[in-house]
């Protein structure tokens, strides 16, 4: 068994993290970590997208509405968008978005945003497992799952 | 002032440049404010200006008003605040700047709630501090900065260089806790929304024909008033209005469970003034923020 | 006539008493979590809200801002939750086993809606979630000593006083004392379950003056419902004209206390969820709005139409109960003061 599956079974709690990606640089990175056989941790769940400009912040919003501990949001480098310029209003908007979540009080551990190209799979196979070790060290994301009892 | 006003509405409509003058007038028991839609010169004297005309009516030149579009072309009564919302209208193509008059009115402030003053008198100078929004006490539009016809004397009134009020203060308050306490906070207060959406029909920025929380295939904001529904409601309406509120105070007025919403949206507005440089309503020339973008924009918090 | 005698400081005890047993005590109150509208205020927005203890009620108030229909029609609430597996859809209705509510400081014109309320959900189906709640609801009314310029209850025949729909009704006593009255027979049986915090009166209170509500001089109600049946009258360019202002907010409807209006919706995911009754409006745009994508209420006036037809014309003939009770709420709240009495007041001219 791999030293991840084996972790698994010691601790308790195992985040889901939602991964927003784009289709033509992270998605490929994490492709290129695939077909290069490395192992990170199994805990996110990758959506494909065409572009980080397609992002809605409602998508993050689902997500964490839908029981995601945490969410990363990646894309194209600046100046490499396939779209030539999605990513810079994908830019701008985070930027927005993340003053908002942080003054409504969600833990900005939780969301995460990354430039990841289609060589970098190094670049994303430490990314997930970071991350996955920050949000699992936070914990169940309570306050937000808590929202569904009336 | 309303003297000028009304001779200036009477022309319009007897020259037939302006089908409809949108303005204020009494109600039947003459205690409140209320829009009125004057079609023919002599009903002009219905007008009127005083600190109780709080409402933004620019919201009845969005495309949403489809029967008053028809009337002709308005001419709209607008303080100064109300101008800015009207320049951002012009800015997203909802309006041309000529097929609108504007008739800018030299404000000192409004008051917050029409009930909250039992007002002696219509001078804008009896009406004490402590009742008008916050916006009124950072304005520098009191002098209408875009208008064809400006009416009323010039006032040399200067907001605090920091802006200051009920608004600020909170949003200082709140910036200085943690997040487990602003969580609390803003639970506490979306757990009273109704979703009644008047904050959306009041707003003359949500023109959105179909507004997504309608969409039901898929459901993407839940219509029931739960907090999971209400928290996505509320932050996607504060999203969509990034960069382009210009802080009018109509959605928390109309709201009916007083939620303080301004809270959210001018906390969105310092943010995107820091950020990208940007006040919403000064120049209807100038593009909204985030549909424009800036090679330079930070991004210390992209990993 | 009024046999008993309730201290305003026994409140507390009544509470107590009620919390003990499980039950809820609604009042009206003043929420801290509420922002002051200026510096320094106390808030002075009142609303009908469960209170623990008797501090917490706020005794001068003309009428609280929501209606307590929330109480026996709640916003939101589940209806029946599905769960969807391989052996197909599984679906199991919810019971509702509210808790006694006892509805203290009603005005009597919300007291008057109940009756309303009580003949749609029993109209062709007999709404448990409904009735059940209001079969354990407890309406105590405090009649009003005080009204501010929005209320027209008396317009509408009824008065600051009446009795129609409370089960105990209260009147203020100069001394500190509400003068009580049962109504009801589930009112009588309270205050004997309570004969503890009810005192007998020694001699006949003297009761504080009822509020002095003069109806609107303009407005004839049967004029006004002879007029809205003639089918001519529908067309009448009037309407456009009175109700060009409006919004479409919704604010008015979700403050009325006899507004009754539901959408159902489903909520969930591919494996489960739940089917939800929320609180719907005829003012919002898609109200009306066909599969087809036909809307025969497609521009405002034609939705604002349909809410003063609905209160003084279709329900008074439909269930031969009230669609308005006066109360005033929606004046109070309406953004831009569209106010329903100026509408009658025009209509009654014609």
């Amino acid at each position: 068994m791999s030293s991840h599956t084996q972790q698994e079974q010691v601790s308790g709690f195992e985040p889901k993290i939602v991964a927003f990606v784009c289709n033509w640089c992270t998605y490929a990175g994490a492709d290129l970590a695939g077909t290069s056989r490395m192992e990170y941790k199994p805990n996110v769940r990758i959506i494909k997208l065409p572009c980080t400009g397609r992002i809605d912040p409602l998508f993050i919003i689902k997500a964490f509405e839908k029981g995601a501990d945490g969410v990363l949001v990646s894309g194209c480098h600046p100046g490499d968008c396939h779209y030539t310029t999605g990513n810079y209003h994908a830019r701008r908007r985070w930027i927005a978005f993340k003053s908002l979540l942080e003054f409504t009080g969600i833990d900005m551990k939780r969301l995460h945003f990354s430039w990841v190209s289609a060589s970098e799979a190094i670049k994303w196979v430490d990314l997930v497992n970071n991350i996955t070790d920050e949000v699992k060290k936070l914990g169940p994301f309570v306050e937000y799952k808590g929202l569904s009892e009336r | 002032m309303e003297n000028t006003l009304r001779q200036k509405a009477k022309e319009l409509l007897e020259k037939g440049d302006v089908k409809v003058v949108i303005g204020f007038g009494w109600n039947n028991r003459k205690t409140r404010t209320t829009p009125v839609f004057i079609t023919k010169p002599e009903d002009a004297d219905k007008l009127i200006f005083n600190p109780l005309c709080v409402n933004n009516l620019s919201l009845y030149l969005t495309r949403k008003f489809a029967d008053i579009k028809a009337l002709g072309k308005p001419a709209i009564v607008a303080k100064g605040c109300d101008i800015k919302t009207i320049a951002v209208l012009i800015s997203e193509s909802q309006l041309k700047r000529e097929d609108v008059v504007i008739l800018g009115m030299v404000c000192s402030g409004v008051v917050y709630k029409q009930e909250l003053w039992k007002g002696v008198g219509t001078d804008f100078k009896s009406v004490p501090t402590d009742i008008m929004p916050t916006k009124c006490h950072n304005c520098d539009v009191r002098n209408p900065h875009i208008a064809d016809v400006v009416v009323g004397e010039k006032t040399t009134f200067m907001p605090p260089d920091v802006p200051s009020g009920m608004v600020f203060d909170k949003i200082r308050e709140l910036d200085k806790k943690s997040g487990a306490e602003r969580w609390d906070f803003w639970i506490e207060h979306f757990n009273r929304c109704i979703k009644c959406y008047a904050c959306r029909q009041i707003c003359p920025l949500c023109y959105c024909e179909r507004c997504i929380a309608e969409k039901n295939m898929p459901q993407w904001i839940e219509t029931s008033a739960h907090l999971r529904g209400n928290l996505a409601w509320n932050l996607k309406r504060a999203m969509d209005l990034t960069g382009r509120c210009t802080f009018c105070g109509e959605c928390e007025r109309a709201c009916p469970v007083n939620i303080p919403l301004n809270l959210v949206n001018q906390k969105l507005a310092l943010v995107v003034r820091k950020a990208f440089e940007h006040r919403a309503g000064y120049d209807e020339k100038v593009h909204p923020p985030m549909i424009v973008f800036n090679m330079e924009d930070q991004e210390d918090f992209i990993k | 006539m009024a046999n008993k005698l309730l201290k305003k400081e026994n409140i507390g005890k009544l509470i107590e008493a009620l919390n003990n047993e499980g039950s809820v005590f609604v009042a009206p109150t003043n929420p801290t979590s509420i922002p002051p509208l200026k510096k320094g205020d106390t808030g002075g927005f009142v609303v009908y809200a469960p209170v623990a203890k008797a501090e917490e009620i706020m005794f001068d108030y003309i009428i609280p801002r929501n209606s307590f229909k929330e109480f026996l029609f709640p916003q939101t609430e589940p209806i029946a939750a599905f769960t969807i597996g391989k052996e197909g859809v599984d679906m199991k209705g919810v019971e509702v086993n509210p808790k006694e509510t006892v509805i203290f400081g009603s005005r009597p014109c919300d007291a008057a809606s109940v009756a309303s309320l009580r003949a749609v959900f029993n109209w062709d189906f007999k709404d448990e979630f409904y009735n059940r709640r209001e079969d354990k609801a407890v309406v105590m009314t405090v009649a009003c000593t005080k009204a501010d310029d929005s209320c027209f209850c008396t317009t509408v025949n009824l008065t600051p006083d009446t009795p129609n729909g409370s089960d105990i009704l209260l009147r203020e006593t100069t001394d500190g004392y509400y003068a009580v009255e049962a109504i009801t027979d589930k009112g009588k049986k309270f205050i004997e379950r309570f004969a503890n915090i009810f005192s007998s009166k020694p001699q006949a209170p003297s009761l504080q003056p009822i509020a002095d509500v003069k109806p609107i001089a303009g407005i004839d109600v049967k004029k006004i419902k002879e007029w809205l049946k003639d089918t001519k009258h529908y067309e009448n360019p009037l309407w456009q004209e009175l109700a060009r202002k409006c919004i479409g907010c919704g604010a008015c409807t979700f403050a009325c206390p006899t507004c009754h209006c539901f959408d159902i919706v489903d909520e969930g995911s591919a494996y489960e969820g739940e089917r939800i009754k929320n609180w719907d409006a005829c003012q919002f745009e898609f109200f009306t709005l066909h599969t087809s994508g036909y809307n025969p209420r497609d521009t405002q006036y034609k939705r604002w139409r349909n809410r003063f037809m609905c209160k003084f014309n279709f329900y008074p003939s439909k269930f031969s109960s009230r669609g308005c009770v006066g109360c005033g709420r929606c004046i109070r709240v309406c953004p831009v003061r569209l106010d329903i009495t100026e509408v009658m007041e025009e209509i009654s001219k014609l």
